[in-house]
C-alpha cells in the first residue's frame, strides 16, 4: 500500500464502509461456503485426510462419471463452437435479410432464457418413446432416448447460441476490407477465408470453446433428464449422491472433482482468451460486408444449415407449447387447458415464490454488481485485485459446487439460513451479480475518469460522485444486469436446487418434480409461462435500454453469453 | 462573483515526486523534486513538451494523485494528504468533462448543491457566472449540443462558480481551433485577473504560456528546469533546452575565453565577441553555445569592413508582415527575421550580406543548468 491510501480511505468514511461491507458480504457468501465445502471433504475430525477424494476417485463408477463429464464438456464445446461460429459468420458476412436474422435472434435466444429443462423435454417429446419423430413418424417402438448423444445434442442446442453471440460482434469487428483487399490480390474466396477470417477468429473461438465446455461442465438439468443409467455425469452423480444417499460429504468430493476443470477453464480465460476481450452484441455489430465474402454456394449451404438448425429449435418449442395444450402427448392428444389451471393453483404459490425472490435478487444483485464493478474498476483500496477475482468465483464455478457450499455452510451454527429465502437470494445474488460487475467494469473502462474527477474537484464525496455522476452514467449497465439477474433467477437450478425448502422453492424445481412425476403436461405447462415471463421482461428492459441508449449500452441477451 | 485579492492564497509544491510502473521501462519518475511556489492572486505556467509531466504535477496539486514524496500546501496549510473534494479547487480539463447527463445549468450548479446551498442562491450564482462567460441563456442545454468554446466555458463556469481557493487547467484549450485559442486565453487572463484566483495552467504552447502567465515553469523530464517571466526565459533561458523550447534560437558553436572587467571573450562564426551579460559568465555542463534569437540579427549591405560578419541568403520566406531568411555564415545556417519595410525590402536568394548584432543580446547557454543559479 502506498502511502497516503489509507489516509484517502480515512477521509472518506462511506467509501471504506462500502469496501468494508462488501468484504464481509464476500467472505460470507463466496469463501466461506467454499471453504465449508472443502473442509467438509477434506478435514476428519480435526485432521485433515484424503479419505474422502479418495472414495470417489477409487470408485470406478465415478471415475467414468468425470471422464463422461469431460467428453461431454468437449463435444459440446466443439459442436457448439462450430455451430456458433456458422451463425455469426452467416449472420454478418453473407448479407441476410435482417428480418431474417432478427427471427433467428429470437429463436436462438428461447434456449438461453428458458428454464434448464425445455431443450430436454422437448426433445423427449420428439425422440422419446412416444416421440413425435421416433414413435408417430418412424414407428419405432421403445425408441431409448437416454444416453450420450441424446444429451450432446440438447446441450449443444441449449448453448451453442453462447458461441453465436460471444462471435457475432468479434466477426463483425473483423474490418471486412481487410478480406476485400486480400480478394483483390487474387486469392480465392475460400483462401480469404482459410488464411485471413479464420485465424483473425482463433482467440474467439477458443473463448466460445471454454465459454460452453464450462456451461455443459456445470450443466446439471439436461443430463439428469437425458443421460439416463448409461452416461452418468458428475453434477446428476453429485446431486443424486446428496437428495438419494443422503451422502453430503460424497456428494461434495463429487462436484469437488469439477472443480479443477471448471479452474482450469477460468484461468485460460483470465489469462490466455480473456485478456480485455469482452463481449457486447449492440445493434451496430452485425454489420454487413460490402462484398461477397463467399460464393453463392456456400451462401446457401450456410444459410440453409442456420435455418434448419432454427427451425429445429423452434420445433422443439412449439412441441413443448402443444404438449402444454393437451391431455396427455402421444396418448391423448384432445385440446385442453388443465395444466395451466393446475400451474395457476396448485403452482401459484411456486411462482410466487419464484417472483418475489426473483424480484428481491434483483435489485439487489443489480445494485451489488454496479457498485463492486464500480470500485474495483475506480478506487485503490488494498486487495482490490483480490476481490474483483473473489467475486467472479460463485459464478465461475459450475452451480453444483456452489450449492453444495452454500448447503454446507448455512445449515448448521453459527450461520442457519436454510429454510428461508435469504439462502435462495443470497445464492443468486453472489452468483449472477458477476455478469453486472463485468459490464461495469467495461463500462467503467469507456467512461472518462476526469468526470468523476471533475465532481471531485468540485467538492462532492466519492460516494456523491458515485450516485450523480458515475450510476446515472453506467445506468445501462446496470440495467442490463438487473435483465440478467432477473432472467437467471427465474431459470436456474444447478446450485439452488440444493438450497430450496418445503417453505421456498422454485419453479424450476417444481419442473423437475413434474417430470420425475410424469406430469410432463404440466412440466410444459410451467416452463412456457416462464418462457413468457421472461420474454416480458427482457422486452420492458430493451426498451429501457433503447432509452438509455448511451456509448457502450449491451443487449441483455448478449451478457448471457459471457 | 467578487473575490478580493485579500482571499487569495500562496499555493506551492515542494519536491513532489511520482513514480510510475511503466509497461517497457520499469519504474520512471513522471515528475522529480518538482517545486513552484505561487505568490496569492498569480498566475503560473508549467510548460513543456508531451510527457514531461506537466499533468501528473497538476494532478499532485489538485489531489487527483497522490505524491511518492514531497508536499503540497495550500495558504500555509499542508494539503499533500487531502482528497481533491477537500482542497477548494476550481480544475479545467483538457475535455472539459461536462457532465453529458446535465443540462448547462446542473452542470454548473453541481459543486454549490454538492455544498448543499440554497435553491435560490444557486440560481443566481449559477446565472451570474454564465453571464460573465457569455453564456446567458444556455442554462437548459446539453453539452452535447455546443461547440467545443461554449462547452470550454461551461466548464470554466462550472470550476469558477464555487469560489475555489485555487484554480487549475489542464492544457484547457488544446482542442480549440487556433483562433478560438487565442480568444479564450484572454478571456481566462481576464477572469483570473478579476477574481483574484491564485492559478496554475498546463500547457504545452509557449505562446500561449507567454501571453497568459505572470510567471513560467518550464518543465524538462518530469523535472523544473527554469522559472520566470516571460521576458527572463526568453532572454535569460537557463540552458539550451530552455532557450530551443520559448521562441526560436540560433545555437551557434562557440569557445569560451576569459576576459576581464565583467566580460567574456566568445569565439563563434570565425569572430571574437566581447560578451556583456553577466549570465555569460557562469558555465554549466556540455558544449557552450551563442543564444542569438532570429530578430536580433540585423541584416545590411556588405562594405568590406575587416571585422565585418560576411554571409549568404540560403533561402527565404516571405510571410506578409515579416521575412524569415536562413543565412549561411562560416558554416553556421542562422535564422534571421526581418520585418517587412516596403515592397523593395527582399533580399534575392544567394545575396551577399553582413549581419550584426548587439553585443549584450548574445549569451551562452550549456545543455545543463549552470551551478549555482537558480
Ligand atoms: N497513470 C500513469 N501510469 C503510468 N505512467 C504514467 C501515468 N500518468 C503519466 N504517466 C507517464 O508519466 C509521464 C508524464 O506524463 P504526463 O501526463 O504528466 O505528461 P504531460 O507533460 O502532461 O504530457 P502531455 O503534454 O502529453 O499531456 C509520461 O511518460 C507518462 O507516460
Ligand atoms: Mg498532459
Amino acid at each position: 500500500m502506498r502511502p497516503g491510501v489509507g489516509a484517502r480511505l480515512r477521509a472518506e468514511p462511506a467509501l471504506a464502509l462500502a469496501i468494508a461491507i462488501l468484504w464481509v458480504l464476500i467472505a460470507l457468501f463466496i469463501v466461506y461456503p467454499i471453504a465449508m465445502l472443502l473442509a467438509r471433504v477434506f478435514v476428519e475430525d480435526g485432521h485433515f485426510t484424503l479419505t474422502g477424494i479418495a472414495a470417489v476417485l477409487t470408485d470406478r463408477h465415478q471415475v467414468v462419471a468425470f471422464w463422461n463429464s469431460l467428453l461431454l464438456g468437449t463435444l459440446v464445446g466443439v459442436i457448439g463452437t462450430a455451430f456458433g461460429f456458422i451463425f455469426a459468420f452467416a449472420a454478418t458476412r453473407c448479407r441476410l435479410s435482417p428480418t431474417l436474422i432478427r427471427l433467428i435472434d429470437v429463436a436462438v435466444l428461447l434456449p438461453l432464457v428458458s428454464p434448464p429443462f425445455t431443450m430436454a423435454i422437448g426433445y423427449i417429446f420428439s425422440f422419446g418413446a412416444r416421440g413425435l419423430i421416433t414413435y408417430d413418424l418412424l414407428g419405432i417402438k421403445g425408441a431409448g432416448v437416454y444416453g450420450m448423444t441424446s444429451t450432446m445434442t440438447a446441450e449443444a442446442a441449449t448453448y451453442f447460441p453462447i458461441a453465436y453471440l460471444a462471435l457475432r460482434p468479434m466477426i463483425a469487428a473483423i474490418d471486412s476490407n481487410i478480406e476485400g483487399m486480400a480478394l483483390s490480390l487474387g486469392a480465392s474466396r475460400w483462401r480469404v477465408f482459410r488464411t485471413v477470417t479464420l485465424p483473425l477468429c482463433i482467440p474467439g473461438l477458443a473463448n466460445s470453446f471454454l465459454l460452453l465446455f464450462a456451461a455443459s461442465l456445470a450443466d446439471f438439468a439436461t443430463p439428469l433428464i437425458l443421460a439416463g443409467n448409461q452416461f452418468p455425469v458428475l453434477p446428476t452423480q453429485a446431486f443424486l449422491q446428496i437428495t438419494g444417499l443422503f451422502d453430503l460429504r460424497g456428494g461434495a468430493a463429487l462436484s469437488l472433482m469439477l472443480l479443477v476443470p471448471a479452474l482450469l477453464v477460468f484461468v485460460a480465460q483470465r489469462y490466455w482468451v480473456g485478456r480485455g476481450h469482452y463481449v457486447t452484441v449492440t445493434g451496430k455489430g452485425a454489420g454487413q460486408a460490402p462484398f461477397d465474402s463467399v460464393t453463392p454456394v456456400a451462401r446457401w449451404t450456410l444459410v440453409s444449415l442456420c435455418v434448419a438448425v432454427t427451425l429445429f429449435i423452434v420445433y422443439l418449442y412449439v412441441l413443448l407449447l402443444y404438449a402444454s395444450l393437451v391431455v396427455a402427448f402421444g396418448a391423448n392428444e384432445a385440446f385442453t387447458l388443465q395444466h395451466y389451471r393446475v400451474v395457476f393453483t396448485e403452482g401459484l404459490r411456486v411462482l410466487g415464490d419464484t417472483l418475489i425472490i426473483a424480484a428481491i435478487a434483483t435489485p439487489l444483485g443489480g445494485f451489488y454488481g454496479v457498485l463492486l464493478g464500480y470500485l474495483v474498476a475506480r478506487k485503490r483500496f488494498v486487495g482490490r485485485t483480490t476481490m474483483e477475482i473473489t467475486s467472479m468465483v460463485n459464478y465461475a464455478l459450475p452451480g453444483t459446487i456452489v450449492g453444495i457450499g452454500y448447503l454446507i455452510a448455512f445449515n448448521d451454527p453459527p450461520i442457519v439460513l436454510a429454510g428461508g429465502a435469504l439462502i435462495i437470494i443470497a445464492c443468486y445474488v453472489f452468483r449472477y451479480g458477476a455478469t453486472g460487475i463485468r459490464t461495469t467494469i467495461a463500462m467503467m473502462q469507456q467512461l472518462d475518469r476526469s468526470l468523476e474527477e471533475a465532481s471531485e474537484s468540485l467538492g462532492a464525496s466519492s460516494s456523491t460522485t458515485f450516485r450523480r455522476v458515475t450510476l446515472p452514467l453506467i445506468l445501462p449497465a446496470f440495467f442490463a444486469g438487473l435483465g440478467v439477474m432477473f432472467i437467471r433467477s427465474m431459470t436456474a437450478i444447478s446450485a439452488t436446487i440444493f438450497v430450496v425448502s418445503l417453505s421456498w422453492t422454485l419453479v424450476t424445481v417444481k419442473i423437475l418434480e413434474n417430470m420425475t412425476e410424469l406430469a410432463l403436461g404440466v412440466a410444459a405447462a410451467f416452463s412456457v409461462v416462464v418462457v413468457a415471463i421472461v420474454f416480458i421482461v427482457i422486452f420492458a428492459i430493451g426498451r429501457v435500454l433503447r432509452r438509455l441508449r448511451a456509448a457502450g449500452a449491451s443487449a441483455v441477451t448478449g451478457l448471457l453469453a459471457t | 462573483m467578487k473575490a478580493g485579492a485579500h482571499d487569495a492564497i500562496g499555493v506551492s509544491a515542494d519536491r513532489l515526486s511520482k513514480r510510475f510502473t511503466h509497461a517497457v521501462k520499469g519504474e520512471v519518475y513522471a515528475a522529480r523534486d518538482v517545486t513552484i511556489d505561487v505568490a496569492p492572486g498569480e498566475f503560473l505556467t508549467l510548460l513543456g513538451p508531451s510527457g514531461c509531466g506537466k499533468t501528473t504535477a497538476l494532478r499532485m496539486i489538485a489531489g487527483f494523485e497522490i505524491p511518492d514524496g514531497g508536499r503540497v500546501v495550500f495558504g500555509g496549510q499542508d494539503v499533500t494528504l487531502l482528497p481533491a473534494n477537500q482542497r477548494g479547487i476550481g480544475f479545467v480539463f483538457q475535455n472539459y468533462a461536462l457532465f453529458p447527463h446535465l443540462s448547462v445549468f446542473e452542470n454548473v450548479a453541481y459543486g454549490l448543491r454538492v455544498r448543499g446551498q440554497a435553491g435560490g442562491a444557486i440560481g443566481t450564482a449559477v446565472s451570474d457566472v454564465l453571464k460573465l462567460v457569455g453564456l446567458a441563456g444556455y442554462e437548459s442545454q446539453f453539452p452535447a449540443q455546443m461547440s467545443g468554446g461554449e462547452q470550454q466555458r461551461v466548464a470554466l463556469a462550472r470550476a469558477i462558480v464555487i469560489r475555489p481557493r485555487v484554480l487549475l487547467f489542464d492544457e484547457p484549450l488544446s482542442n480549440l481551433d487556433a483562433k478560438l485559442r487565442v480568444e479564450m486565453r484572454h478571456e481566462i487572463r481576464a477572469l483570473q485577473q478579476r477574481l483574484a484566483i491564485t492559478t496554475v495552467y498546463v500547457t504545452h504552447d509557449q505562446e500561449e504560456a507567454m501571453a497568459i502567465s505572470d510567471r513560467i515553469a518550464v518543465m524538462q523530464g518530469g523535472t523544473i528546469v527554469q522559472t520566470g517571466s516571460a521576458e527572463d526565459l526568453y532572454h535569460r533561458p537557463a540552458t539550451r533546452f530552455v532557450a530551443q523550447f520559448i521562441g526560436r534560437a540560433n545555437l551557434i558553436d562557440a569557445r569560451v575565453h576569459d576576459a576581464a572587467d565583467g566580460r567574456i571573450a566568445v569565439d563563434a562564426l570565425g569572430h571574437r565577441f566581447l560578451l556583456a551579460h553577466p549570465r555569460a559568465g557562469m558555465a554549466g555542463g556540455g558544449n557552450p553555445r551563442l543564444l542569438l534569437r532570429p530578430e536580433a540579427i540585423s541584416l545590411a549591405k556588405v562594405v568590406g569592413k575587416t571585422d565585418e560578419l560576411v554571409g549568404a541568403v540560403v533561402s527565404r520566406s516571405f510571410l506578409g508582415e515579416k521575412i524569415e531568411y536562413v543565412v549561411e555564415c562560416a558554416g553556421e545556417q542562422l535564422q534571421v527575421v526581418r520585418y517587412n519595410a516596403g515592397p523593395d525590402d527582399l533580399l534575392p536568394v544567394q545575396a551577399k550580406v553582413a549581419l550584426h548584432f548587439a553585443d549584450d543580446v548574445a549569451i551562452l547557454v550549456w545543455d545543463d543548468e549552470p551551478k549555482g543559479h537558480s
